[in-house]
């Protein structure tokens, strides 16, 4: 099944292949997926354990060699780039949200934010900082280390930290998996707001169907193949598409 | 249990060698050291013991015997006498100031003519002297002055007469430390006594016609009477252990340089096993969890050290084995004479090293144990391992302080104390407890530090050194540990190169003050015939010409050396510094005591003292006190008519000659050459060359010292490197996540690099520091005129050379952090 809306996609798959090991041990992780995501949407990835959808997330974002294939993201094609290219598209093009948070220990939560900006040597859009810290409501938290906030408040910094270089994609991993599910709502509400109000493009692989129903789009892997998508989910959608794909 | 530590301690064979290699060097060197004396005095007994079959019974002259402590010459017919005696050979012994080439006396010291017995001399070509116009030559000198077989060698004898000699051979001095350092001219014994003058025997060797070498002694002894008399295995057995003490002082030394680099090695496995420890808390609380108990957890720790002393102390003895080794070779082809004998571990270097190594190893890994056993069990059931802030405890500013205070007081004793062995007693004492301060302050000053050592790299380097800088502060503890190790070995070369430039300059100071002159005449032998000075004075091109003539008189009824100087040089050429009284307008019946010698006989300015020689009295009044230790006159300084007066017409002891402005030095100096050309015994020296060869002496010193403190410096760097690669295995999903963030391969390196580089320049600022304050405070405990002078440009050496070194250290583990897969070390949670 093959997505419709290729118009303007921020990041498109073809043919992505993903094979680890070789011979008998080989594991075929992804079987080649065509898929496209569109720009200025928010698009949720969901499937079974094993099902390859963290491998999906991994290859589109240039931190893993694809088998076969190609990812193109925005106007360039990364399975030809070496990695010092990878590393400089990364700095440019793409932001990243984790499951569990991953700052930097010895960092404010402000300088955390501006980090990515920092490694790209870019200035920060005054403007843009003020708007995104508004949106993740952290303004009076800029100057603790991330030892002092909540699982909540770090996630937060982390969102911020993605949005904040205007990155033409963020893939998010699991975001809300180490979350209470109030905080976990907040951080999903600020990634849909980030979508509606700053344009942003977001990818998010999560097996969470409340998750998925704040995206715009759910693309459904098993067994390294695409095999099923909703439009404008619900959690009940979602949820009776998993159980299509379990049975 | 057993089995667990085992398991782990095999899974991680890297983490393993890197800790060892520290223990690994440490016993090594220590193992080396024993390795080489052990050789050396090996060799010295097989080569005694050879020389020992040869000789049946010694006699030697008893301690304190006259005159000149040597055998009346009586004694040579009465061991001739003795029944069962073959033959009788005497030594003897004396100056023959052998002339070079260039027609001057050789070396410093007169070169002193023997007659060795045949059976003792080790002739190395041509063969012995049998006829009264023949000489041999030790080989040093021979090569040195090129002397062959063959050639016609000049002495002088005992009167200051040349004497020539047919050359028929070369010979070894052998283990003869003195005739060794003077060099030695060989005859038969009667040509020996004519030359040397020399009265007596040091030694007969007698050869035994049948008798075993105990009865021959028994009655030797009885024949001689009062000198000493012992068979010759007795007598090489007496020279092998005072040998013996000398390889034990070698011993001794670099022993203490071995001890410096196991404490070193001590706290790099401390810290390395503090960091393992806390990287394995959920495994020590999955232990606890599954049963466990404390006990059995600290006993893993505990054997693992012990497993991991037990290796490395196997390989450090190899390895000291081999250093052993290498050193004998080393110093053989430099030319040292050192007999040959086998290069083996010895069971006590083995114990020795074994012990050591273990012990200090379990030592080490005891504190990190302790606190391996205070992880609760459910530890094992948390996430996230958190770090734990590092707070500054009252406790530890408490003992700071205390140890700072006490140190501090017990180096300001020292300083301020009269200089002399207490005081410097005192002043290391202090610094002991201050560097003891140090450590315990060392993770509350390693952040402050750090900060100041990044300042410029985080400004250099960017986004990688402001993280590095960061990361360097984050677990003052562990960079604490890490960098002290490096401190030891960077105090310990700073202080000694603030000492050694201390020393130079203040000796050089001392130099211009005692030789204000360009040339100084000596003799090797009497004094300088008085036309030397006539005819130096008369020459245009030299400014001053300042003679010292000295006698030995009795002064108020005991003897001392009583001298005078040129008259018209008090005053300009030298400059007598008094610590009461004066010596201007000195003349007529007056006196200068230096202090020491007036502290002695208790007389002050205005007394008066008597000098008395040759039945003759003169009094003389006190009118100076000279401070000894800057001055160049002799205990009693008279007017030179006075001198006259009293002891006739003396030769000069010394002369200083000092240039015309102007006059190039080529030229000054053939002046002195030509006025000495005819008196071979005359030596000149300049006062460059004297300051050279100090220079010389000073400067290998400071580069033995060096070398030996390299080791302690190669281990604190071992720990650098150990501590950065346990921090990058820590950080690995920071490391990828900074990946992910865009950060090169090239950069993530970079961070690492500069994060060692700031622990390296943090090591050796707080070396330096101590170091240049030891050095102050020791310098000034050892004389009371020191012109304290800062090694700059050393010291700055020190400072690039440690933040280079640690650079250096984190190559690997860079490289390691660099090549991680960003993936998989993010997946891995």
């Amino acid at each position: 099944m093959t997505t419709t809306t290729q118009v303007r996609a921020a990041v498109v798959a073809r043919g992505l292949t993903k094979v680890y090991g070789e011979g008998d041990a080989a594991v075929h992780a992804l079987r080649g997926i065509d898929v496209g995501f569109a720009a200025e949407a928010f698009t949720a990835i969901m499937g079974p354990s094993g099902s390859g959808k963290s491998t999906l997330m991994h290859c589109l974002a240039g931190l893993d060699t694809v088998t076969d294939g190609q990812v193109i993201i925005g106007d360039v094609e990364i399975t030809g780039l070496n990695d010092k290219q990878l590393t400089l598209l990364r700095r440019e093009r793409v932001g990243f949200i984790f499951q569990a948070f991953n700052l930097l220990p010895t960092l404010t939560a402000e300088q955390n934010i501006l980090l990515p900006l920092e490694i790209a040597g870019r200035q920060a859009d005054q403007a843009l900082f003020d708007r995104v810290i508004e949106t993740v409501g952290l303004r009076d938290r800029l100057r603790h280390k991330p030892g002092e906030l909540s699982g909540g408040q770090q996630q937060r910094v982390a969102v911020a930290r993605a949005l904040i270089s205007k990155p033409q994609v963020i893939f998010a991993d699991e975001p809300t998996g180490n979350l209470d599910s109030r905080s976990g709502a907040e951080v999903l509400a600020f990634l849909r707001r980030s979508v509606r109000e700053l344009g942003q493009t977001i990818v998010m692989v999560t097996h969470d169907p409340v998750a998925a129903s704040y995206a715009d789009r759910v693309v459904f892997l098993r067994d390294g193949l695409l095999v099923s998508e909703v439009e404008r989910p619900t959690p009940q959608t979602v949820l009776d598409t998993l159980m299509a794909l379990e049975a | 249990m057993f089995r667990t530590t085992l398991t782990g301690l095999l899974a991680h064979r890297l983490r393993l060698v890197l800790t060892s290699l520290a223990i690994v060097l440490g016993v090594g060197f220590i193992a080396g050291t024993f390795v080489l004396t052990d050789t050396i005095d090996a060799g010295f007994s097989q080569s005694f013991a050879a020389d020992a079959d040869k000789v049946d019974v010694v006699v030697t002259p008893k301690d304190g015997a006259e005159p000149d402590g040597n055998l009346p010459e009586s004694a040579l017919a009465a061991v001739k006498a003795v029944q069962g005696v073959k033959d009788a050979q005497p030594m003897v012994s004396g100056d023959a100031p052998l002339i070079g080439k260039d027609g001057k006396v050789v070396g410093d010291y007169p070169t002193a003519g023997v007659s060795i017995p045949a059976s003792r001399i080790k002739i190395t070509s041509g063969r012995a002297p049998s006829a009264a116009a023949e000489a041999v030559l030790d080989r040093n000198t021979a090569k040195a002055q090129g002397f062959a077989p063959g050639a016609t060698v000049t002495v002088l004898d005992q009167a200051g007469k040349r004497q020539e000699f047919h050359l028929v051979g070369i010979f070894d001095v052998g283990l003869d430390q003195d005739l060794a350092y003077r060099g030695a001219v060989a005859f038969t014994p009667g040509t020996a006594r004519r030359v040397t003058g020399a009265k007596g025997f040091t030694e007969i060797d007698v050869i035994s016609s049948g008798p075993s070498p105990e009865r021959l002694r028994t009655a030797v002894a009885a024949a001689v009477g009062d000198a000493e008399a012992v068979t010759g295995r007795e007598h090489a057995d007496e020279v092998a252990k005072r040998n013996h003490v000398d390889t034990s002082y070698m011993r001794l030394g670099l022993l203490l340089f071995g001890a410096v680099a196991l404490l070193v090695a001590a706290l790099v496995i401390y810290n390395t096993f503090n960091i393992l420890v806390a990287q394995r808390m959920r495994e020590m609380a999955l232990l606890r969890c599954i049963g466990a108990t404390k006990r059995q957890v600290f006993g893993s720790i505990v054997l693992e050290s012990a497993v991991v002393g037990l290796l490395s102390s196997v390989l450090g003895l190899l390895t000291g084995l081999g250093l052993g080794a290498g050193a004998v070779a080393v110093l053989r082809a430099v030319g040292t004479d050192i007999p040959t004998g086998t290069v083996s571990l010895s069971p006590q270097t083995i114990a020795v090293g074994m012990c050591t190594g273990v012990v200090v190893t379990m030592a080490a890994a005891l504190l990190p144990a302790r606190q391996a056993t205070r992880v609760p069990p459910v530890a094992a059931l948390r996430t996230q391992v958190e770090e734990h802030a590092f707070r500054t405890g009252v406790v530890r500013v408490v003992f700071a302080a205390l140890f700072l205070l006490a140190g501090a007081g017990l180096t300001a004793v020292g300083v301020l104390q009269k200089p002399g062995q207490a005081a410097l007693l005192a002043v290391m004492a202090g610094g002991v407890l201050v560097f003891f301060a140090v450590l315990i302050l060392g993770p509350v000053i390693v952040r402050p530090l750090s900060g100041l050592a990044g300042w410029v790299p985080a400004r250099l380097f960017g986004v990688p050194g402001r993280l590095a800088v960061s990361n360097s502060r984050r677990n003052p503890k562990r960079a604490a540990t890490t960098t002290v190790a490096l401190t030891v070995g960077v105090t310990l070369m700073t202080f000694m190169a603030v000492l050694t430039s201390t020393m130079r300059t203040t000796v050089s100071g001392q130099l211009d003050q005692q030789f204000p002159a360009d040339y100084i005449l000596s003799s090797q032998t009497g004094t300088i015939p008085r036309q030397v000075a006539d005819t130096l004075r008369a020459s245009r091109d030299l400014a001053a010409v300042t003679e010292f003539r000295g006698k030995k008189a009795k002064v108020n009824g005991r003897e001392f050396e009583v001298g005078t100087v040129t008259q018209s040089a008090i005053g300009t050429a030298i400059e007598p510094e008094a610590s009461s009284g004066t010596m201007d307008g000195f003349g007529g019946s007056e006196v200068a005591v230096a202090d020491f010698v007036a502290q002695d006989l208790g007389v002050k300015v205005g007394d008066t003292v008597t000098v008395a020689s040759g039945g003759r009295k003169t009094p003389l009044k006190v009118v100076a006190v000279l401070k000894a230790d800057v001055s160049l006159l002799p205990p009693f300084t008279m007017a030179e008519q006075a001198f006259e007066q009293h002891f006739g017409t003396v030769g000069d002891a010394r002369i200083l000659v000092d240039a015309s402005d102007g006059v190039a030095p080529e030229r000054a100096r053939k002046v002195v050459d030509d006025a000495t050309a005819a008196y071979p015994a005359v030596k000149v020296g300049s006062t460059t060359e004297i300051r050279g060869q100090f220079d010389e002496a000073i400067d290998s010193i400071l580069m033995i010292v060096t070398g030996l403190l390299a080791l302690a410096i190669v281990i604190s760097l071992l720990g650098i490197a150990n501590t950065l690669s346990l921090s990058v295995h820590e950080r690995t999903r920071e490391s990828a996540l900074l990946r992910a963030l865009g950060l090169t391969r090239t950069q993530l390196r970079g961070m690492l690099s500069v994060e060692a580089l700031v622990l390296g320049l943090v090591g050796a600022i707080v070396g330096v520091v101590l170091g240049v304050a030891y050095g102050w405070a020791a310098t000034a405990t050892l004389t009371e005129n020191v012109s304290f002078r800062l090694p700059i440009e050393q010291i700055l050496i020190f400072i690039a050379a440690s933040g280079l070194a640690g650079v250096l250290a984190a190559v690997l583990p860079a490289r390691r952090a660099a090549r991680a897969s960003v993936v998989g070390a993010l997946a891995d949670s």
